[in-house]
């Protein structure tokens, strides 16, 4: 240290030896005049929350999550995965067959149309079970019944029974009286049409998935009174005209 | 004023001001500080109008933040602190402002060197020739170190004090101080040829 200040002597006397500047005869009056005009308010310090709550910065953080949110749900809809179509097992068709000899061809469209006729009961079983039955998949239905044989297997059969009876019952009266069709909502086109098409056999009504209501006998007598109540009345007013 | 008072040492003074608001113990500081800060902020500076600003701005500060101060730190440590601050942010403005001023006035963006009033005759008078010759030479050295300078050899301040106001540990504080002389040395080669 003491060798720095040998070196650089000369400096360090030219520097002591400047003349003292001193403040101006008016800075202690100055001073006061500043501190007795200038008000100091006390900057009370504000918590987080006030902070934040400031609109000047809740509007650009508010906009920001908005932006935040925009874009987190165009990134997640980009994100969805697609499977690759080339890697997708296609969909066995059953209804679709090879036939080398016409002679085959119609063997296999009897065996269709034989199989066609049992299903069609099927879906007049269905309907009378509940909504939550309806949703349970197909395969469950199938399995259920299958595994479930030995146990509710009288049961369903005792149901399937009298479900077939009361159609034999009904089917006469339903038919020559009142025959309520709606349309199932489903917009699939069923397999067993499906198959129709491809072996060219013609579709009839009774083919297409048409939901039909069936009344039971004491509901068909509502329905047929009412109905002679209103052709009652429509007579009574044709003679009246 | 209190004689009393006037015995006290600055940190007395200062813890005065803190308990009681005692006006005339800050009065005191003022009058012990007005000069020294004067001095040490135009020899930084080389303008004595804002540096007399600068130094107002001190004691304002003094006065509006005297519960800043913390008692185990020296007084003089803490005024200095403050007046470098300020004046270094004046420094940084004057130089950004003149800059600025300059090359607004260049037509291709030369610039212009500006008349030296300073060496007027009727300006400087014989025995202030050497005072303004080496403070143009302060100036010239590197801001870092003409602080460092300014606060050892003009202030007398000991590289403990220079180590708290500068806020750098005491090796840097004497690199600095022999970078600054060294400059110096080579800037005023002139002076002691003559």
């Amino acid at each position: 240290m003491e060798n720095d200040e040998k070196k650089y002597e000369d400096v360090i006397k030219a520097l002591k030896g400047l003349m003292e500047v001193k403040a101006p005869a008016n800075f202690e009056s100055d001073l006061k005049r500043r501190i007795n005009s200038e008000k100091f308010p006390k900057e009370e310090k504000k918590s987080f929350w006030e902070n934040i709550f400031v609109p000047s910065r809740l509007i650009p953080s508010l906009g920001l999550v908005a932006v935040a949110v925009v874009v987190f749900f165009v990134m997640d809809t980009n994100s969805e995965e697609m499977d690759n179509p080339f890697l997708i097992e296609p969909r066995v068709r059953e209804d679709v067959f090879a036939v080398a000899d016409y002679e085959e061809l119609e063997k296999r469209q009897d065996e269709l149309s034989k199989q066609k006729s049992l299903k069609k009961e099927e879906p007049i079983v269905e309907q009378r079970k509940t909504e939550s039955q309806l949703k349970s998949s197909e395969d469950k239905m199938i399995s259920g019944r299958e595994k479930a044989g030995e146990i509710e297997g009288l049961t369903d059969e005792k149901d399937l029974a009298k479900d077939q009876s009361i159609v034999a019952d009904n089917l006469a009266e339903v038919e020559s009286s009142l025959t309520v069709v709606t349309e199932t909502p489903q917009p699939t086109v069923p397999a067993e049409v499906n198959a129709g098409m491809v072996t060219g056999q013609a579709i009839t009504k009774e083919e297409l998935n048409f939901r039909q209501v069936r009344l039971s006998t004491e509901e068909q007598k509502v329905v047929n009174e009412l109905k002679n109540q209103v052709q009652s009345l429509e007579k009574a007013d044709k003679t009246q005209k | 004023m209190d004689i009393k008072l006037r015995e006290l040492s600055d940190e007395e003074l200062i813890l005065e001001f803190q308990k009681n608001n005692t006006e005339d113990a800050f009065n005191i500081l003022v009058q012990r500080y007005k000069n020294p800060l004067t001095n040490f902020v135009f020899r930084f500076l080389g303008d004595y109008a804002s540096c007399a600003d600068v130094v107002q701005e001190t004691m304002i500060k003094v006065y509006r933040y005297k519960d800043a101060y913390n008692s185990l730190a020296k007084f003089s440590t803490w005024v200095y602190t403050i007046a470098g601050n300020l004046a270094r942010t004046e420094y940084r403005r004057q130089r950004r402002r003149n800059l600025f001023s300059i090359n607004d006035y260049g037509e291709d963006h030369s610039t212009y060197d500006l008349p030296d009033e300073s060496s007027r005759p009727d300006v400087i008078t014989d025995s202030g020739i050497k005072d303004e010759i080496i403070q143009k030479a302060l100036l010239k050295v590197k801001e870092t170190y003409r602080e460092a300078v300014v606060l050892r050899d003009i202030q007398g301040l000991s590289y403990e004090e220079i180590s708290e106001i500068l806020g750098v540990n005491e090796g840097t504080v004497k690199s600095r101080i022999n970078r600054g002389r060294a400059q110096l040395q080579e800037l005023l080669k002139g002076i002691y040829k003559d």
